[in-house]
């Protein structure tokens, strides 16, 4: 592991080198003044850790497209793989830290690196702005440099909860749930809120793949609405289309923050209808937005959505506070500046609370039209 | 009432996706005594032949089912050459070959990571569900059903009336006497080995409209596979399906007095009982 590791990594230098070589050359003006240089994290071998990255690429080729920061400063993104691994994780914290001399570390995926990342930068006085991990303990530290963007399960519930109550009115719920913290959580936060109307809570393994037994036993307790809490597209996307064939009539819910364009795509047809919701679709109505969207898709193809603007999001905010703060060398004076500020991201204005966690106000009710995920009217 | 039917088509349908898998690593092991790892890799190979084919190249599903059989005979025929074959002849061959096949199936499946990407898809299989009463199946599952039951039909024949059939028998209960009187054996087994490698093939065209395609679906079945093998007794044909429909059911029905992983665990205690008092499996036979 260790030695793929260090291949990932040479070549991640070489290619920022390059990158920086390059733009250099383009730049003369700008090459005189150094870059500004950030970490990012992310798992790079995976499709999310991917899709974090190039949020994140897209994000410092927008600032330098702009003129860069503090008077021509452009962004140059160091990137290492953390592989989901804390080990890995820490390794390559360490070398950003040590090794590069750099402060700021944005990115990451899982929540188990990313505590292991939040020790680190504690110890270094470093600023750490996790993107994706989910994990409350992640900006439980106390720690006044640690941000977190993405919403917390207890943050979605608190949402969604709303919803499923005051609008969606089940007489009957059922709930299916990988076997996982998240899975049970979920049916532990919606056996509360429904108490007894709760009439099948089944959890299944995360490698399970027929699921017509859970399926059937769900129409034999009649509940009139199902919620799903598994992140596996292939899983949820199955469940879904065994209750079209089953012929199972109830309300559908995926619960919050898990439902993506991919995932619809797997389950088709079976998917018109089901509801959820989340921080970010990329049909938002704002400028940033907008740019962001037309910007990733001319570079990648495809639209992007959560992990892809929350990777933008950790690069694009670190830069407009250093820009603000008017220094890149002092992650104290941009953690201030963060914590003071409202922020304006393609997702709407953030706002971090005492402890980190970034809020962009209620989440976003979603549903899948015509094999489309779309905001609910 | 009708959720305990429901249930047993439920039941049968998964089932026989375990025995597809069973079939061929149960043949194997009947006729070169080795344990083939790579099996459900080949199950998934068929899986994304299958996928390729009807997704990229328009080809009708029915059509691709021959081509993902043709794609595992070929995966077949490299395994066997490159990591059954070679080390048959070792003292300790079996077992070789049981890490060597293993190897070959993380190959196989970071392959098709690296090349094709690790997401998974959607295959349409046949359109349309069969309702009896209240119980509904739809026509991919009744499909399944039918082609699996085939095989075994065909396999049957072929192992009693074939000349094949009957030098597959002969290897199987002694390779140096199958030797002695002349039978090829290497040949026996190199057409044992892509025979399985066929049936999981087609196997992983007709199940992934079902579980849908995923790089990972060899690996989660070959462990129930394995299950199934073992409790229907290692080298048993008929034992491997129909023990394969057996698990199907079991987990089927106990779902309905308790929960998934209880039901599990209640199959893998089966699974232990079966070796301590049963080593040679419920249909095999005691002497070989």
């Amino acid at each position: 592991m260790d030695i793929r590791w260090g291949a990932a990594a040479r070549r991640s230098i070489v290619a920022t080198a390059i990158a920086a070589l390059l733009g250099g050359l383009a730049f003369p003006a700008a090459a005189q003044q150094p870059p500004v240089r950030i970490g990012v994290l992310m798992p790079t071998k995976s499709l999310v850790g991917k899709q974090g990255q190039q949020g994140a690429v897209v994000a410092a080729e927008m600032i330098n497209a702009d003129g860069g920061i503090l008077n021509g400063r452009r962004i140059e993104l160091v990137v290492y793989d953390t592989n989901f691994q804390p080990a890995e994780g820490v390794g390559a914290a360490q070398r950003l830290l040590n090794q590069d001399k750099i402060k700021f570390i944005a990115g990451e995926i899982s929540s188990t690196v990313a505590l292991a990342v939040v020790q680190l930068a504690q110890a270094n006085g470093a600023l750490f702005m996790a993107a994706v991990p989910k994990h409350p303990d992640v900006t439980a530290s106390g720690y006044d440099r640690v941000f977190r963007l993405n919403s917390t399960t207890a943050m979605d519930a608190r949402d969604f909860d709303a919803v499923l109550t005051e609008k969606v009115k089940p007489t009957k719920v059922a709930v299916l749930a990988e076997n996982s913290d998240f899975g049970r959580l979920t049916i532990a936060n919606l056996r509360k809120l429904f108490g007894s109307k709760v009439v099948a809570a089944e959890a299944y393994d995360m490698t399970q793949n027929d699921f017509s037994t859970l399926v059937t036993k769900v129409k034999g307790s009649g509940a009139d609405l199902v919620c799903i809490a598994g992140s596996n597209m292939e899983q949820y996307g199955n469940i879904l289309r065994l209750m079209q064939e089953l012929k199972l009539d109830a309300k559908r819910c995926v619960m919050p923050g898990i439902l993506n364009s991919e995932g619809v795509r797997v389950a088709g047809a079976a998917a018109d209808n089901a509801f959820s919701a989340d921080i970010y679709v990329p049909s938002l109505d704002n400028p940033l937005n907008k740019r962001f969207v037309a910007a990733y898709q001319a570079k990648y193809k495809e639209t992007p959505e959560k992990i892809e603007e929350l990777g933008f999001e950790s690069i694009w905010l670190l830069a407009q506070a250093m820009q603000k703060a008017g220094t890149a060398d002092d992650p104290a004076k941009v953690a201030k500046v963060l914590h003071d500020n409202k922020w304006d991201t393609p997702r709407g204005v953030v706002a971090f609370d005492k402890n980190g966690q970034a809020e962009s106000g209620a989440l976003i009710n979603l549903v899948v039209k015509d094999g489309k995920l779309v905001p609910a009217p | 009432m009708d959720i305990v039917f429901q249930q047993i088509a439920n039941g049968l349908s998964v089932g026989m996706g375990y025995a597809l898998v069973a079939l061929g690593l149960s043949l194997i092991f009947g006729v070169l005594h080795v344990i083939n790892f790579a099996h459900g890799e080949t199950f998934m190979i068929g899986g994304l032949v299958t996928l390729i084919a009807t997704s990229l190249l328009g080809v009708p599903y029915l059509l691709a089912l021959p081509i993902a059989g043709v794609a595992g005979a070929l995966l077949g025929f490299a395994i066997n050459h490159l990591a059954v074959q070679p080390l048959l002849q070792r003292r300790d061959g079996g077992a070789d070959v049981l890490l060597a096949t293993f190897a070959v199936s993380i190959l196989i499946h970071q392959a098709v990571v690296v090349l094709w990407g690790p997401a998974p898809a959607r295959i349409d299989g046949l359109a349309g569900t069969i309702e009896i009463g209240s119980v509904v199946l739809t026509s991919q599952r009744l499909f399944v059903l039918a082609v699996g039951i085939a095989f075994l039909v065909a396999l049957e024949w072929c192992l009693k009336r074939t000349r094949f059939g009957t030098e597959l028998r002969a290897v199987a209960q002694s390779q140096f006497a199958a030797r002695v009187v002349g039978i090829e054996v290497d040949r026996v087994n190199l057409r044992t080995f892509v025979i399985a490698a066929v049936i999981a093939g087609v196997g992983g065209g007709l199940l992934s409209p079902v579980i849908l395609y995923s790089s990972l679906m060899g690996q989660v079945v070959i462990i129930k596979a394995f299950v199934v093998v073992v409790i229907g007794g290692m080298g048993s044909i008929v034992g491997a399906v129909v023990c394969g429909l057996l698990v199907g059911l079991l987990e089927s029905m106990l779902s309905l007095v308790t929960s998934e992983g209880t039901a599990t665990a209640i199959i893998y205690s089966l699974l232990l009982a079966v070796l301590l008092v049963r080593p040679y499996g419920l249909a095999g036979k005691k002497a070989r």
